[in-house]
């Protein structure tokens, strides 16, 4: 799994390129997430379009750090989920708990 | 590995097409899957089926070594790959450890759940094969897909 992380306008912006799934994957995200959230980052975006599948383990890190970046006043906003990404968050009933959005841009903006 | 594992267990009856064992690690998981895909692929198994298997043989092994095994590399985790004389794919995956009670599972959906951390990997299997068996207490998991 590849992480990048970059400002973009008030948002951090988490690109992702690999399966999301138990075991290093998750481990790497939830360091950036724990750093991002050290760092008083709470307004996130994460670009899912490289992401093939997610598994259970990504999806409890995924509604984890959601819940801890609203609880902060902030949120987590996915970019561009694959078509598997999709199925696997609407099949466990957690795709409607996050803001979907087209483009980093527009993501990052709508925390304006 | 994951080739000589097919090419050995290839001329097995029942169409075997995979019978390995894994030590309890994350790292091993990966090379299950990817063994799995490699077949499925061979077999022109459609895009979407082999997605649905490829994902819930992650959730299966990943159950096994962190429940199963707790972890422990030492132990052994075993996965088979058939194909049944009605041509359907059928994979079982079995631990060692005390086996658990399916029905006891939380509803993932349930309003208390849904931003819980753990808990979807059983369901998610439900959900993404036909049918699925729990076996010998827990230990061990058998699901197909037509």
């Amino acid at each position: 799994m590849d992480i990048n992380v970059r400002k973009r306008s008030q948002a951090q912006l988490i690109q992702l390129r690999g399966p999301l799934r138990m075991g290093p994957a998750v481990d790497s995200l939830r360091q950036t997430m724990e750093e991002a959230l050290g760092n008083g980052d709470t307004r996130i975006v994460i670009n899912l379009a490289e992401v093939p599948m997610i598994d259970s383990s990504g999806i409890g890190l995924l509604v984890r750090f959601l819940a801890s970046t609203k609880q902060k006043g902030g949120s987590i906003k996915l970019v561009q989920p694959s078509k598997f990404a999709v199925q696997t968050l609407r099949l466990v009933g957690v795709l409607n708990l996050f803001e979907v959005y087209d483009d980093d841009d527009a993501a990052a903006e709508s925390f304006s | 590995m994951a080739d000589e594992l097919i090419a050995g267990s290839a001329n097995q009856e029942f169409s075997e097409l995979l019978n390995l064992a894994m030590p309890a690690t994350t790292e091993s998981i990966a090379t299950i899957t990817g063994a799995i895909s490699e077949i499925m692929v061979r077999l022109e198994i459609p895009e979407n089926k082999r997605f649905e298997i490829d994902l819930a043989v992650q959730e299966a092994l990943a159950n096994a070594v962190r429940h199963g095994c707790n972890g422990d590399p030492t132990k052994t985790i075993r996965c088979r790959l058939n194909k049944d004389p009605q041509g359907r794919i059928v994979i079982t995956v079995s631990d060692p450890g005390p086996g658990f009670k399916p029905e006891a599972l939380a509803d993932p959906h349930h309003p208390d759940n849904l931003y819980g951390d753990h808990g979807r990997g059983v369901y998610l299997i439900r959900q993404l094969m036909d049918e699925v068996q729990f076996e010998h207490g827990g230990t061990q998991i058998r699901m197909w897909k037509y």
